[in-house]
């Protein structure tokens, strides 16, 4: 991946981008403080297609690209929230 | 003695343009367009380099750039390759790694010891005794190396250009010109690069004795000249392969990057040499070298040689060398079967062919700086030996090698291809390709030259409907189906010295001893041998290697695989690859109202902030103290222009502060401000600062330097995930921050604001006007207790600025910088979150509890800060003097807290402050001796114990 | 000429003997089985027969031995870390590292050069000097010093960086070192092989049997192997290997690239690094500069290399030595590198029984070889982690008790 297709501002190269990591989703309320610290740390950190946060720094924006950690190949990017409406 | 011949066609040398120049302290004479090796050729000289390991003597073996025989340097540059960089008038060359000049190079004698030299040589020996290691290291790396680095070469960054175009061609001999010129037709954005400075690849060398190859370069020059939308760069050789087909083409002057939206790779083969001893000396030369000097330089290789092949490609270099005039004494072929035809064609001009025989070595002049004759004998291809008994010996002063070629694959593997060895065309060929890149030519496997001019066309349609061109397929052209390599070109030799690899000086014997100490590998081998790690990277050895390692194995070449190709296609400079030098900061609007005042400067994260205004006579410390006493005694003005300031607006705005910071918000009133601590979500101290509600739906936050981008980022994304029905605005570019402190502040500012200052309570915001100027006015506590930010229009800083310096000039108000700043903090017994805490600290280890509210239902880190506060505190921050009296070495930052010997703490943060008339700072110790009263000592650099004393964090009214 | 070539000179046939026998086929079982031929793996596999008998032991390499991160880091060995915890056992592997030429009987060249961190700011000075301390307290010779004595050991280089990031002093680690790093994994393999190890290249796990959360066997592409003691030790592949075992870990992997010049004659003795130039650079005794910079800003399971890299390191080597500007890059490359959250390994013992870890190498672990293999093998043989690495277990995360090496190995290497 040299080009990252920012949602809303286009195709840009990837120096204009920001990695934000896994997209994590936390355990619920109540969990134990084993889950807590689980989530905290732990990552999924074998290869695959992975939803991970990027952003887009001219223009500030934040947003998921489906990507697949192994190939490196985007397979498509969302704002967070619109991922039906691709 | 020249071997220069009257000119020939399609030359690239101008004769017109005589270029002087000397080598090794003789003149020299060549023409325009000459490389430094063709000229020397041309006069004779044939010793241009001596070897990297041995020192052995050596002249051409390529001439195209696949080997580092000929390295040079001109007293200012080093590592200059010989038989691709330009002659120049007055230039004064000399080779490098040589001891004593290229004829006379003392280091020779280390090709007599070679047998004590095995492969891997360096692995065996020297580091037992131990202490003799550095010795023989030192004698090691003197040997080895090229060039010497001149210290004294200037800076020299070169451009970068940036060009998107349809169809990229790499490498402009038939295929490339035919890919190019198909989809130029199409009116498509064509780029073709070519290494050489003149199209056409083998078409202007490889003739066979016959005119035709150039006249048909000439007819496909034109057509790529009368396509305007194909941008032709020569001279340039595409370095490397890099995702979504971005190719760096690196020219003399610059680096040209490159995005196709296709690629058609028709980049050719390498010629490989058969390897037979002495393979190396001086004359001895690939067949398309020879071609090379005939063609392009008119300068013949040698004046009788034989030609050694080991496939057709042999029989039309010696058509070549005739038609110049060389005599050919004859032509030894490594094949038992051969079309009948190419002898014939040979015989009929006089010359005989040996076939099934090699050339079982080369004997050299007693000096081995030329050739004096051949030793000729039966070869035995499953043995690959020569059968001694019945050698013959031919006088000659040169031999041409033609053993096949291996294909200029590089860029192919960078880009993923997968490839396949054809048993046809005897190498490897692409199978599998990425998408968007094709391959043409010889690199795939194709070379007849019809077939390569369809291939060309065929990759350029395929090319096209990549990028969506409707286009029919073009149909397949096959791969060739006559062996265009030999499968074994290599020769025993019991005395070796048959070269494999000629800038690493590895004979066939390293390879067999390498496997038999159990590197049978091909990445093993390569890097216990080190074949193919030389400059040249394996161009001209990579495939012998493959070959000797299969048959010692005993499996088929394919089950060998290929090392890994890698970037730069050539070795590229640095000079080429940098430039793009980024050191980005930032300075605030009052930069150079700074720098007017005085300012020196400091890096603070990207920016640019005073450290102290600098006072003619008086010594930084001084100085410094000088700032720190105004802002006690008077007043004192800081720009901090650099700090994050941030807005949120909207209804829902006191809700995201109180899920993003620790603190609480929702009931603040308007014109009140807060402290704001930011921890991550493993409840580690990220950043802090202030919120001050300056309408009922907006909050301004203010935080520190280093972390400001950072911490806006993080209230996009957590923003996007909580959707609140707020606004984010980064504003710290619009608005300058000057803050006035101390106890005249308040004086220096009341004649020019627009209401009674003395209603403002500290902790609150408001509107107001500065000199007619609308600010945001913020009562803060952090240098002083009476302390007024301004945040205003940057376009009005330096107005507002000056209007306050002018307020304050009788009261005595002084500019101070980030120095005093952190003494007059310190003062205030403030911690500041990336000084004295670190990447793991928690609030409970730095005493935040009170900035902490528990009982919120969420924030960022609150559930991991539930389960640590359930664990012992580790460390804990104190503040902390001096014991009066201590005369000793003074603490710095970081010096330790040390404790029966162990290490307890550290000092975070430590200053002589004149106001308390104490050393004072703040430390980590242990949670047991925290209590205020409690004594520690802090170890300093030189080792003495300074003896510190825990106080109440307000070091001011501890004092008062 | 040392004597002990000349038997290669004199001798009919060649005296060379395989460093390691090629097996292709593993038995049914072995005590222990070790994933990973790096130095790694092999080291652990050599102390696992040296110091404790225990040499029924096999090694699976998918590839070839040393191909991983063994062959692809830029060779440097150091200890001046920023925890006690981190400088003692990196001072172990140093100390170690200095006799093990001798002890495996090849020449590592190991090569003590002297190690310069440099510091352009203030703020990072305040580091240097904290690393100094800490070494210092353990016993390790590191110390910070002013422009001038970096001047002295290296006058070539530009102290004001081009104007751009001018030095302001160092943190100077005597013991800083390079070594070839094939050469210790091929030594480590030799001595492993000598003492019964079973070497297996070209075999790749591709599950890890457990049962009632206590291993029992590896499935391979050469078939089943039953085994009571796994050791992982595969940089770059740590994530596949645990999730065959259900382990979690904080690890995720970036690359990490390097490049390397044209030989060129001696000229750079001392090893340097400068963290805000994200540069380190050493020359080779070959006469080539081994170059990296910071790890990859994002997630790849892939070595393959980018051009911005290489652009930004060879812009920052110019800024610190300007007359490098027509000097050759030959070859870039990347390896794979394990990254946790604190910049510790993760090392010991595992919630599944007889899965053991050695991972979590970013970009610190050949300097780690030597100590490494000698306390996994300890901890496999006696189930039970030695205080050395208590430190950097996998259950610190857990226990929110993280190890603090940021600072220090964020800088380089």
């Amino acid at each position: 991946m040299k080009l990252l297709t920012c949602p809303v501002n286009g195709t840009r190269p990837l120096s204009e981008f920001v990695y934000g990591g896994e997209l994590r989703i936390p355990p619920a309320a109540g969990c134990s403080d084993k889950e807590w610290a689980d989530y905290v740390h732990n990552r999924h950190g074998a290869p695959g297609l992975k939803q991970e946060w990027w952003y887009h720094g001219p223009s500030g924006t934040w947003f998921i690209a489906e990507r697949n950690t192994l190939t490196d190949q985007v397979i498509r990017t969302y704002l967070k929230g619109q991922e039906g409406s691709k | 003695m020249s071997a220069r011949l009257t000119k020939q066609q399609g030359e690239w040398i101008n004769r017109a343009a005589v270029v002087k120049f000397s080598f090794e302290g003789r003149g020299f004479s060549g023409f325009e367009g000459d490389t430094i090796t063709s000229a020397l050729w041309a006069n004779g000289e044939k010793v241009l380099g001596r070897s990297f390991k041995y020192h052995r003597p050596r002249g051409i073996l390529s001439l195209a750039n696949h080997d580092v025989n000929v390295m040079l340097t001109d007293g200012l540059d080093t590592n200059i390759r010989g038989d691709v960089a330009p002659v120049s008038n007055g230039a004064v060359f000399e080779a490098v790694n040589t001891d004593g000049g290229v004829r006379k190079d003392k280091s020779r004698i280390i090709d007599s010891i070679a047998p004590l030299l095995p492969v891997g040589f360096y692995y065996k020996a020297f580091h037992t005794p131990k202490k003799m290691f550095p010795f023989w290291e030192n004698v090691i790396r003197k040997a080895a190396g090229l060039g010497v680095v001149n210290f004294n070469y200037p800076r020299i960054t070169k451009p970068k250009q940036h060009i998107h175009c349809d169809v990229l061609v790499v490498g402009a001999g038939a295929s490339g010109l035919s890919a190019a010129i198909e989809a130029g037709k199409q009116g498509l954005r064509v780029v073709l690069v070519d290494e050489n400075a003149q199209l056409g690849g083998s078409l202007g060398f490889d003739w066979g004795g016959s005119q035709e190859s150039g006249k048909l370069l000439g007819e496909l020059s034109a057509e790529v000249q009368a396509l305007p939308n194909i941008q032709v760069i020569t001279s340039a050789y595409a370095a490397g392969y890099y995702p979504d087909h971005l190719i760096p083409v690196v020219t003399k002057d610059g680096m040209v990057k490159v995005r196709a939206g296709a690629v058609v790779m028709a980049s050719g083969a390498f010629e490989q040499p058969p390897v037979f001893r002495n393979n190396d000396i001086p004359g001895v030369m690939l067949g398309s070298a020879a071609q090379r000097l005939l063609h392009r330089y008119g300068v013949k290789p040698f004046e009788h040689g034989v030609v050694f092949t080991a496939n057709d490609y042999g029989y039309r270099v010696a058509h070549d060398l005739l038609e110049a005039g060389v005599k050919v004494a004859a032509l030894i072929d490594l094949r038992t079967e051969v079309d009948a035809a190419l002898p014939a064609g040979l015989a009929r001009r006089g010359v005989k062919t040996l076939q099934g025989s090699a050339v079982y070595e080369v004997e050299p002049a007693s000096d081995k700086f030329s050739v004096k004759a051949v030793v000729v004998a039966p070869y035995n291809a499953d043995s690959a030996e020569a059968d001694t008994g019945s050698k013959t010996r031919i006088e000659c002063d040169g031999v041409a090698m033609c053993a096949g070629w291996a294909p200029a694959a590089n860029l192919l593997y960078q880009a993923g291809t997968a490839m396949r060895y054809d048993y046809g065309v005897h190498q490897f060929v692409p199978n599998k390709l990425p998408a968007g890149i094709f391959a043409a030519g010889r690199v795939n496997g194709v070379y007849a030259l019809a077939d390569k001019l369809a291939d060309g066309k065929r990759a350029a349609v395929a090319a096209m409907r990549h990028i969506g061109k409707d286009l029919a397929e073009a149909a397949s052209v096959p791969v060739s189906a006559s062996a265009q390599s030999h499968p074994y070109p290599i020769v025993m030799h019991a005395k070796g010295k048959n070269f494999v690899d000629f800038d690493e000086d590895i004979q066939v014997k390293d390879f067999i001893n390498a496997a038999k100490e159990g590197f049978d590998n091909i990445e093993l081998m390569k890097r216990f041998t080190t074949v193919g790690m030389g400059p040249s990277q394996g161009k001209h050895s990579n495939m012998n290697a493959i070959r000797i390692l299969a048959r010692l194995r005993g499996v088929p070449v394919e089950q060998i695989g290929t090392t890994t190709s890698r970037p730069f296609f050539h070795p590229t400079p640095i000079g080429h690859l940098g430039g793009r030098g980024f050191h980005p900061h930032r300075t605030t609007p009052l930069h150079d109202v700074n720098a007017a005042l005085g300012a020196v400067f400091t890096d603070v994260g990207p920016w640019k902030r005073a450290a102290y205004y600098t006072v003619p006579g008086l010594g930084v410390q001084d100085t410094i103290l000088a700032e720190v006493e105004a802002v006690r005694s008077k007043a004192g003005i800081i720009d901090s222009s650099s700090f994050g300031k941030i807005e949120v607006h909207g209804p829902e705005a006191g809700v995201f502060l109180e899920r993003f910071f620790t603190g609480l918000y929702a009931d603040m009133a308007v014109g009140e401000s807060r402290y704001t601590m930011l921890l991550d979500e493993t409840g580690v101290v990220v950043d802090d600062g202030l919120a001050h509600r300056l309408e009922e739906e907006l909050f301004y936050l203010t935080s520190g330097t280093s972390n400001a981008a950072a911490v806006y980022r993080e209230m996009q994304r957590w923003q996007q995930l909580w959707q609140l029905d707020i606004g984010l605005v980064n504003v710290t570019g619009s608005y300058a921050a000057i803050n006035i402190a101390g106890p005249l502040a308040r004086q220096v500012l009341s004649g020019l604001v627009n209401f009674n200052l003395g209603e403002q309570q500290p902790h609150s915001a408001r509107e107001a006007e500065i000199a007619g100027v609308p600010v945001r006015l913020l009562r803060v506590a952090f240098v002083s207790d009476s302390t007024y930010e301004l945040h205003v229009p940057t376009t009005q800083a330096a107005f507002v600025w000056e209007q306050v310096m002018r307020a304050g000039s009788s009261l005595g108000l002084k500019p101070f910088g980030t120095d005093a700043q952190r003494i007059l903090r310190l003062e205030m017994g403030h911690a500041m979150p990336g000084i004295d805490t670190d990447g793991l600290t928690n609030p409970l280890e730095i005493g935040a509890q009170h900035a902490i509210a528990m009982d919120k239902p969420d924030f960022i880190g609150k559930r991991s800060l539930e389960i640590i506060a359930k664990r012992p505190l580790k460390k804990a921050l104190v503040a902390f003097a001096l014991n009066p009296g201590y005369a000793g070495e003074m603490p710095f930052e970081c010096n330790l807290v040390i404790r029966n010997g162990e290490i307890e703490g550290r000092v975070t943060s430590i200053a002589y402050s004149r106001t308390v008339g104490r050393v004072i700072g703040f430390a980590y110790v242990a949670p047991q001796h925290s209590a205020v009263g409690s004594a520690f000592e802090i170890r300093t650099d030189g080792g003495a114990m300074a003896p510190a004393t825990v106080v109440p964090f307000h070091f001011l009214a501890s004092q008062h | 000429m040392p004597l002990r070539l000349l038997k290669y000179a004199l001798s009919k046939e060649y005296p060379g003997t395989r460093f390691f026998q090629a097996h292709t086929t593993p038995k049914k079982s072995y005590d222990v089985v070790i994933i990973g031929g790096g130095g790694h793996g092999l080291a652990a596999a050599y102390y696992l027969a040296k110091h404790h008998g225990i040499t029924n032991v096999a090694v699976l390499e998918k590839g070839y031995i040393g191909g991983g991160n063994t062959g692809r880091n830029t060779t440097i060995v150091r200890s001046n870390y920023l925890t006690p915890e981190g400088v003692k056992f990196y001072d172990a592997s140093v100390k170690i590292y200095e006799d093990l030429s001798e002890e495996l009987d090849l020449n590592l060249f190991y090569s003590t050069r002297g190690h310069f961190t440099l510091a352009h700011t203030e703020s990072a000075m305040r580091t240097m000097r904290w690393r100094a301390e800490v070494n210092k307290h353990v016993g390790v010779e590191s110390y910070v010093v002013g422009p001038d004595e970096i001047a002295k050991a290296c006058p070539q280089l530009d102290l004001s960086c081009s104007g751009k990031a001018p030095i302001v002093g160092a943190l100077y680690h005597a013991p800083g070192s390079v070594a070839r790093h094939d050469a210790v994994a091929w030594g480590y393999a030799r001595g492993a092989d000598r003492l019964g190890v079973e070497i297996f290249q070209n075999t790749e796990v591709t599950g890890i049997d457990v049962q009632g959360g206590q291993v029992v066997g590896v499935n391979t592409n050469k078939g089943y192997i039953a085994t009571n003691n796994v050791l992982s030790a595969v940089a770059g592949f740590t994530p596949r290997i645990c999730e065959m075992v259900g382990v979690e870990t904080p690890i995720v992997i970036h690359p990490l690239q390097a490049c390397v010049t044209e030989p060129m004659k001696p000229w750079l003795d001392t090893i340097l690094v400068s963290g805000s130039l994200h540069v380190y650079v050493s020359q080779s005794s070959r006469g080539e500069l081994v170059m990296g910079s910071s790890l990859d800003p994002y997630e790849v399971h892939s070595t393959r290399s980018t051009l911005d890299f290489v652009e930004g390191l060879t812009s920052h080597m110019l800024d610190m030595f300007p007359f490098l500007s027509n000097i050759k890059v030959v070859r870039q490359w990347a390896g794979m590198a394990d990254m946790t959250p604190d910049f510790a390994p993760v090392m010991g013992k595992t919630p599944v029984k007889g899965f053991y870890l050695d991972a979590g190498w970013g970009t610190w672990g050949f300097k780690a070889t030597p100590i490494s293999g000698k306390t996994m093998a300890e901890t496999i043989a006696r189930d039970q982690a030695p205080e050395l690495i208590h430190s950097f277990r996998l259950s610190r995360f857990e226990d929110y008790e993280l190890t603090g090496e940021k600072g220090a190995a964020s800088v380089g290497h």
